[in-house]
């Protein structure tokens, strides 16, 4: 039995363009762009006004109801203004503009580590919450809400996701092999909460040196094993481990928690030591640069609000010559494109990849009609089939795609599009479909009120 | 860093190589042992039909694509792949306008007016071939082109329930379709499975569902033979492999393919069985082919989290499957291996059995008036105390083989019958001498003669064989013409030769003796 998941894709891994290289702290000039909603959830409110000082660490803007985080500022320096700025996705959103000094003055003393057993569990959560730690595995989702499930004795696993299958991005495998220390003493602090759940920190077998360094950390703590997980794309997706390591599939309107399960990306599980232990705020994450175009690929510790043309420019800038055609925060299986590089990092990007030819221009040239091989049914992690519900969706037969292909159960992996050979945007198709079936129902429940 | 223009597209940024040219690519390599097998054992003409077949459909794909306005779509390689198959399926003597006819038929009627590459409702390739079937049904049968003195196919054969060569139809020497090789489509067909291309479900429970069908109503029980004889035949391998798992007339989910497989090699079974066509499996995947739509509608899979088996596993991820080129690999080492012993154990048999055949002609040649032969067991008793039967230094060393008493009808002893072996000139010289109830020469015969031809040989000839006809006592032979009663002549350059006939002729009437004597 290997640990893996049903299905999956092999996209190329890309992983030696940074894998090497060490994770290095970046300070930016210039002024830093906090948007306040950084998370899933209500936006944060502002606690600063045009003219403030602001230090590093310092809580700028707090959280507004129980699905919320608060945000601190990366820099020190004075609150330039509070207006609408364009952010990551395109649209305009409200920041706040700070202007660097370039001095990092801390906030606090972020240096002196508490001890953990003097610690309660309310402690744990209060921090947790302050810190406006936000799952940095991508959604952004506030941690503190996720570490108080209904039943904490109910949870039979916390998973540290450090399996890393977006292609390009090496920061987490980095953070591994440097801070696996402080990793594992994260991955305590959660366990304390769940006193019937065992800790697995999941890192996929491409990374030997994560894998050994993790396992060497956590040789003191029982309750924490390492698995190494078979290297395919998306392994590190919260239902691929919960799949491979509690063996348990559940529909998508169940949570992890549902099933006793709990996964925590190994960056989140960092950003909780520090802000338990050293009362650190989330201000910084680890971050790759990488990808064809980009001269000098490497891994980082981003300040929140930096702007991703900066870090570009300041780190090597793009290859002369060499076309950029196509930039994403995070990898390319599931990363946002990004038609403006001058927008800030927020908390939950951990990665810009710039691309010098765009996968998806030349697909479409070689567009052809459905062949119904049947790539797209054996690569779906969630045992979907896409061409049968592309067909629905084709026809406009919303209620065979909902009831009877369960597509409301895609979970947007890509793992459809990437392997199609015909090269059909199945995925893109399923995101307007959901989002019309969505529309629908919320038109139907307000026609019955 | 302004004046950059980037791409905007919703993730995921990356595709896999695989395309639709790529697996048509692959299918049409796969297609090459048959059509290479095809193209040797039925000559030119084969590889006319292959050419021309693939070339039409390619050319009628371009055309169509022009009159109707659409982006050309002859490279994708499909249009190459329908005219393969189709050439594949055709007898190696069809006439070439009908390839030109179907690939045509195939590719403007069944694939382009539905719409073209993924639209058509059954597989373009055989909707052709049946087109031909019924429209060109006697240009259409299966010419005898390997073995000329037959007039009829392996499958006529098997239908009229003869003994066929399998090893024949497996290697695709037999008379059959341009592709009916099974070696080499197993070998392609393997190659694509083993690739993911095409899958497992599909061709295993068509080959499945065959044999057991024909197994339960076949008459013969799983009588393997006959079994095999039927799946080697007919196109169920290239059926199975390279016809119903084409993707566009084919199911999706597992369930559905499973089903759709089994449909298929059950109704071309009971359609081989209780038919009266040879070609009863095309018909099959077409059957199968418009069940398609019906399956899918009706069987799709839950996605894992609906599963009964996915909520109660215990034990978690995939479990460890052997890699399938390397199963592919063995089945393909297996079955030449068995192929290859096949041919020998029957080549083996056949070679002993015209053995026998030759040395009881031989015997009946000797003594023409004997009905049967008995087995001496006197003779037998004194062969046995002689060491190595050889036959006394007198008469150079030769060996007696066998001594028979001949019996007419009635079972009234007519005759005996001697197997002897000297040494000649170019090897060992044997034959059968045939006596007389009164013990004088009725006649020899050869068993084993290799001399120098136009000398040694010459033994064969009557001049030099009929010497000895009427002789009693034993013989002497000299050079030039003979005149004593007891004298033959030899043959003239042949001295050696001579004397080992006459030797064993001498050894033999010996022998006859000593048994008559009862071994003094």
């Amino acid at each position: 039995m290997k640990n893996t998941f049903r299905g999956g894709v092999h996209p190329e891994e890309k992983k030696e363009l940074s894998r090497e290289a060490r994770l290095r702290r970046f300070d930016p000039k210039g002024e830093m762009v906090f948007p306040l909603s950084q998370h899933i959830g209500k936006p944060a409110r502002p606690l600063v006004k045009r003219g403030d000082e602001v230090r590093v660490g310092q809580c700028i803007a707090e959280a507004d109801g129980f699905i919320s985080a608060p945000i601190h500022s990366s820099c020190s320096g004075k609150v330039k203004t509070i207006e609408k700025r364009r952010v990551l996705t395109g649209a305009m959103a409200e920041c706040i503009v700070i202007d660097n000094d370039g001095q990092f003055t801390p906030f606090a003393d972020y240096t002196q580590k508490a001890d953990a057993s003097a610690l309660s569990n309310n402690d744990i959560l209060q921090r947790v919450q302050d810190a406006g730690v936000v799952g940095l595995g991508g959604a952004g989702f506030p941690t503190a809400v996720k570490l108080k499930p209904k039943n904490p004795d109910d949870i039979r696993y916390v998973i540290a996701n450090g399996a890393e299958c977006e292609p390009y991005l090496t920061c987490n495998d980095q953070l591994m092999r440097i801070h696996s220390v402080a990793i594992a003493e994260g991955m305590e602090l959660v366990l304390r909460l769940f006193p019937n759940a065992q800790g697995v920190i999941c890192i996929e077998d491409n990374k030997p040196e994560a894998i050994s360094a993790m396992e060497i950390a956590v040789s003191d703590k029982p309750r924490i094993e390492v698995r190494a997980m078979v290297t395919k794309y998306p392994q590190g997706g919260e239902r691929s481990l919960i799949q491979a390591v509690a063996g348990v599939d559940f529909p998508i309107t169940a949570l992890p928690a549902d099933v006793g399960c709990l996964v925590q990306n190994v960056g989140t599980l960092y950003a909780i030591q520090r802000a338990v232990l050293y009362q650190e705020p989330l201000y910084s994450q680890c971050f790759t640069l990488s990808g064809e175009a980009v001269r000098e690929p490497a891994n980082f510790f981003v300040r929140v609000g930096t702007s991703f043309a900066e870090l570009l420019e300041a780190n090597g800038g793009l290859i002369p010559g060499t076309p950029a055609v196509k930039a994403m925060a995070g990898g390319p299986m599931m990363g946002i494109p990004i038609a403006d590089l001058n927008v800030p990092i927020q908390k939950q990007n951990n990665g810009l990849t710039v691309l010098a030819k765009d996968p998806v221009e030349e697909a479409e040239a070689l567009m052809t009609n459905c062949l119904h091989c049947g790539r797209c049914t054996t690569v779906c992690p969630v045992g979907l089939m896409p061409q049968m519900m592309a067909d629905a969706a084709a026809a406009g037969d919303l209620n065979r795609y909902e009831k009877k292909l369960y597509g409301l159960e895609c979970i947007q992996c890509g793992s459809c599009t990437f392997a199609c050979p015909a090269k059909r945007p199945l995925m893109q198709v399923f995101k307007q479909t959901k989002a019309e079936i969505m529309a629908n129902k919320r038109k139907e429940g307000g026609a019955k009120k | 860093m302004n004046d950059l223009t980037l791409n905007l597209s919703s993730s995921p940024h990356a595709r896999d190589r695989w395309t639709t040219p790529y697996i048509m690519r692959v299918v049409l390599l796969s297609l090459m042992p048959a059509t290479i097998m095809g193209c040797i054992v039925y000559g030119w003409h084969a590889l006319a039909i292959v050419v021309l077949s693939v070339a039409s459909a390619m050319l009628a794909e371009a055309v169509f694509n022009k009159v109707v306005h659409k982006p050309s779509t002859v490279w994708d390689g499909s249009a190459a792949v329908t005219g393969l198959l189709l050439a594949l399926s055709l007898g190696p003597r069809t006439p070439l306008y009908l390839p030109v006819i179907g690939s045509v038929f195939a590719i403007v009627v069944v694939k382009g007016c539905f719409g073209g590459l993924g639209k058509n409702f059954i597989n373009p390739a055989l909707a052709a071939r049946c087109f031909l079937l019924i429209s060109f049904a006697s240009s259409m049968a299966i010419q005898p082109v390997v073995d000329a003195t037959s007039s009829a196919t392996p499958m006529g054969m098997l239908r009229n329930m003869e003994e066929v060569s399998i090893t024949k139809m497996f290697l695709g020497t037999a008379d059959g379709v341009i592709g009916s090789s099974i070696l080499a489509l197993l070998i392609g067909g393997l190659i694509l499975w083993s690739m993911d291309i095409i899958h497992g479900q599909i061709c295993f429970s068509v080959l499945g569902g065959f044999t057991l069908f024909i197994g339960l109503f076949g008459g013969q029980g799983f009588d393997p033979k006959f079994l095999l004889a039927h799946l080697c035949g007919g196109g169920v391998v290239m059926g199975a492999f390279f016809m119903a798992t084409d993707y566009v007339t084919s199911p999706v989910s597992r369930l559905g393919q499973f089903i759709y497989g089994c449909l298929i090699g059950c109704l071309g079974a009971l359609f081989r069985l209780f038919g009266n066509t040879a070609d009863s499996f095309s018909y099959a995947i077409i059957i199968g082919n418009v069940m398609t739509p019906l399956i899918d509608t009706y069987i799709v899979q839950k996605p894992f989290a609906y599963r009964k088996i996915g909520r109660t596993r215990q034990k978690t991820g995939e479990p460890f499957r052997i890699p399938k080129p390397v199963v592919a690999l063995a089945v393909i080492a297996l079955i030449a291996g068995v192929a290859l012993s096949g041919v020998y154990s029957m080549t083996k048999n056949s070679i002993d059995e015209q053995e026998q055949a030759a040395q009881i002609a031989s015997y009946r040649e000797a003594c023409p008036e004997a009905d049967s032969f008995e087995f001496s067991e006197e003779a037998d008793r004194i062969l046995a105390s002689r060491e190595g039967n050889n036959w006394g230094t007198e008469f150079g060393n030769t060996r007696i083989n066998e001594f028979f008493t001949a019996l007419d009808a009635q079972g009234e002893t007519v005759g005996y019958a001697v197997s002897v072996t000297s040494k000649g000139y170019g090897g060992d010289v044997s034959l059968i001498l045939g006596l007389t109830k009164e013990g004088a020469v009725r006649r020899i015969s050869f068993t084993e003669l290799n001399e120098t031809a136009g000398l040694g040989m010459k033994a064969k000839e009557p001049a030099f064989r009929d010497q000895f006809e009427g002789k009693a006592e034993y013989v002497t032979m000299i050079k030039g013409a003979a005149s004593g009663e007891h004298e033959i002549s030899a043959i003239s350059g042949a001295s050696i030769t001579s004397t080992a006939v006459t030797n064993a002729v001498n050894a033999g009437l010996d022998f006859y003796r000593t048994v008559m004597e009862g071994g003094n």
